[in-house]
């Protein structure tokens, strides 16, 4: 400014010709597109326009002179901006718009139009003066970023949406689970819990959430062997799996519980969180415990007449006449054999039932295992006359084991062996003491097995392939052995070849290991 | 040999009458009793040599017997044979001071053994 008012040249007096050209030059010099329209003369043409508006319309100035702006606008004529800028022109006013132009080549481009009007010394309108730039991409930034946060948003509200529903979708699932649930801070404070503990424990939300665990409901929930759980366990960082609580609870009673406890983790990162997981198994135990009561009365009560059965076949064994037919004798001891046979199945369904259960006690106890094998042998060759039943070696062992468990595997291998070798008379019985374990081996010279029979001949229910239609039996006796040995630490195993019989071989530790009965 | 009083109780008359067959031959006099109300006053007047019992009776059970028995001076000394169809029948008889546990069912030749042990 200081220039124009002290430099060296003056726009009024003499030198107006050399000024105006300098003028013209300093407009055109402008990177802003300016023209000046007549307001005097019919349409408001335009009697000036520098090089820039040139630059920016893409007209050369021929084509712009005598113009009304508007041809500017193309066909993009119902733009609100217009209205704007006939009311200024109307009212002799200035106005600043952006609209919406298009050079020559059609291109669209946005210009930043400000228009004002000159008046002369008579207070006149006689021109306007239009200054323009072209802020195409100013505006195009501005519309990438209004579509750029518009899209924001859209993804924002979808991933809240998601949220909330994998929120209802989970939570749903956690209400309806029927396992109780309980979400602690670190000092134990319930954070949450699910309707299904809510309705275990018949306690309300309100005196549940935010309350400390062990003041639950009058401190019934301060349980030792939770604590212990919970203090001592969990932050080793190892979740506390099926973990049986039983507690008296003042209102409810007692209940059995399985306990879960797991610190949440997210991506590798303890929360400080603690998911513990709270099962009521009070009926599912007593269901268990009366279906093996009915199962024990059940094989008591069958056994009752089967005692009576049998005593009253052994008395006829022994006061046949001595002139009896054969038929008449064979008979009788085929009779017998079917009791003992009503008898094992009636023990094997009470074994099964507290196998399942997981309810198999051993009543274990010291005893003399060769002593024990010679018994158990001796018992049965007293009922199977016609199989040589021989025993060989010896352990010398002092046994820790249930005695009558051991005797009753021993008598299912060896029934095994007479009942799936009718033709083959011989039975061998092998003891040993090898390292730390004594070992049995019942050697039958019957029919053999497939090696697929081999795999799955320790199987509940498991039948081998022709043995269903030819021997009677449920498929479970030998299952009960599996189960019963590997309840000693040991291990139950067979070699067999189709034609070449079989061999039942197992072990069990001479000392007790592992569970004990009660 | 010298036959002897062998009192006999189980509340299933099938038993009952088994065991005296098998016991028939022994030259042994058997008193079979049903109901187990009767086997202390039995046990008195009669004066037996051995009893057998079963332990799941009605009304008093075979093992609430046998420590009435043990605990009065007079019979604490009588040989008592226990016998159940129940898998924990040993464990229990022992418990209550049975001399020998009959396992049912039992074998004939077992059973005189057993007896002839006890009365011996």
């Amino acid at each position: 400014m200081n220039t124009f008012q002290n430099g060296k040249f003056n726009v009024s007096g003499d030198s107006i010709t050399d000024n105006f050209e300098l003028l013209t030059q300093a407009l055109d010099a402008s990177i802003s597109g300016i023209i000046i329209t007549d307001h005097r003369e019919p349409d408001n043409p335009i009697v000036f326009c520098n090089k820039a508006f040139e630059l920016i319309s893409g007209y050369p100035r021929a084509e712009i002179i005598g113009h009304n702006c508007r041809f500017l606008q193309g066909d993009d004529r119902s733009q609100a901006e217009r209205a704007i800028l006939s009311e200024a022109v109307k009212k002799g006013k200035e106005c600043r718009v952006e609209i919406r132009n298009y050079r020559k080549n059609g291109d669209l481009f946005w210009n930043e139009l400000y228009m004002s009007p000159v008046k002369n010394s008579a207070g006149v309108i006689t021109h306007f003066i239009g200054v323009q730039n072209d802020v195409t991409l100013r505006k195009k930034a501005e519309q990438d970023l209004r579509v750029q946060k518009s899209m924001m948003e859209k993804k924002v509200e979808d991933r809240t949406r998601e949220l909330r529903e994998s929120e209802a979708f989970l939570s749903s699932i956690i209400e309806t689970v029927r396992e109780g649930l309980l979400v602690l801070d670190p000092e134990f404070n319930v954070l949450s819990a699910n309707y299904h503990f809510l309705r275990t424990f018949k306690v309300s939300a309100e005196e549940t959430v935010g309350k400390p665990l062990y003041e639950l409901g009058n401190h019934q929930w301060d349980i030792p062997q939770l604590k212990e759980l919970l203090i001592k366990i969990l932050p080793t960082n190892n979740p506390v799996v099926d973990f049986e609580v039983e507690h008296d609870f003042p209102h409810i009673g007692r209940k059995l519980m399985l306990l879960n406890a797991y610190r949440i983790e997210l991506e590798g990162q303890f929360k400080d969180q603690i998911l513990l997981a709270i099962e009521d198994i009070t009926e599912r135990k007593e269901i268990e415990r009366r279906k093996d009561d009915f199962l024990s009365i059940a094989s008591h009560e069958l056994k009752t007449p089967l005692t009576t059965i049998k005593g009253y076949i052994q008395v006829l064994e022994r006061s046949v006449p001595g002139n009896v037919s054969e038929k008449f004798s064979k008979t009788l001891s085929k009779v017998a054999v079917y009791v003992d046979r009503l008898n094992n199945l009636i023990a094997e369904l009470l074994d099964m039932s507290r196998i399942q259960t997981g309810n198999m006690e051993l009543h274990k106890s010291s005893f003399d295992f060769d002593a024990m094998i010679e018994e158990a042998i001796e018992g049965i060759r007293a009922s199977a006359h016609d199989h040589e039943i021989s025993l060989t070696g010896n352990t010398g062992a002092k046994v820790t084991a249930d005695e009558s468990h051991i005797i009753q595997v021993i008598n299912n291998l060896l029934s095994n062996a007479i009942k799936y070798a009718p033709d083959s008379k011989k039975i061998e019985v092998n003891i040993a003491s090898v390292s730390e374990y004594v070992k049995v081996s019942v050697k039958d010279f019957g029919l053999g097995m497939s090696s697929e029979d081999k795999k799955r001949v320790f199987e509940r229910f498991y039948r081998g392939g022709d043995i269903q239609k030819k021997f009677p039996g449920m498929g479970i006796g030998l299952y009960i052995c599996d189960q019963i040995i590997k309840n000693h630490g040991g291990t139950l195993w067979v070699e067999s070849e189709i034609g070449k019989g079989s061999t039942f071989n197992f072990t069990i530790p001479k000392k007790s290991t592992g569970k004990d009965g009660k | 040999m010298a036959s002897k009083k062998i009192i006999i109780c189980d509340d299933d008359a099938g038993i009952v009458d088994v065991l005296e067959l098998m016991l028939e031959d022994t030259g042994h006099i058997v008193i079979p009793e049903l109901k187990s109300l009767n086997v202390k006053a039995l046990i008195e007047n009669k004066e037996p040599d051995l009893l057998i019992l079963d332990l799941w009776m009605p009304v008093i059970s075979g093992d609430q017997i046998l420590k009435m028995i043990r605990s009065n001076p007079k019979t604490m000394n009588l040989p008592v044979i226990v016998m159940s169809a129940s898998r924990d029948g040993a464990e229990i008889a022992a418990a209550a001071g049975a001399n020998a546990y009959l396992a049912k069912p039992f074998d004939f030749d077992h059973v005189l053994a057993v007896v002839e042990e006890c009365l011996n």
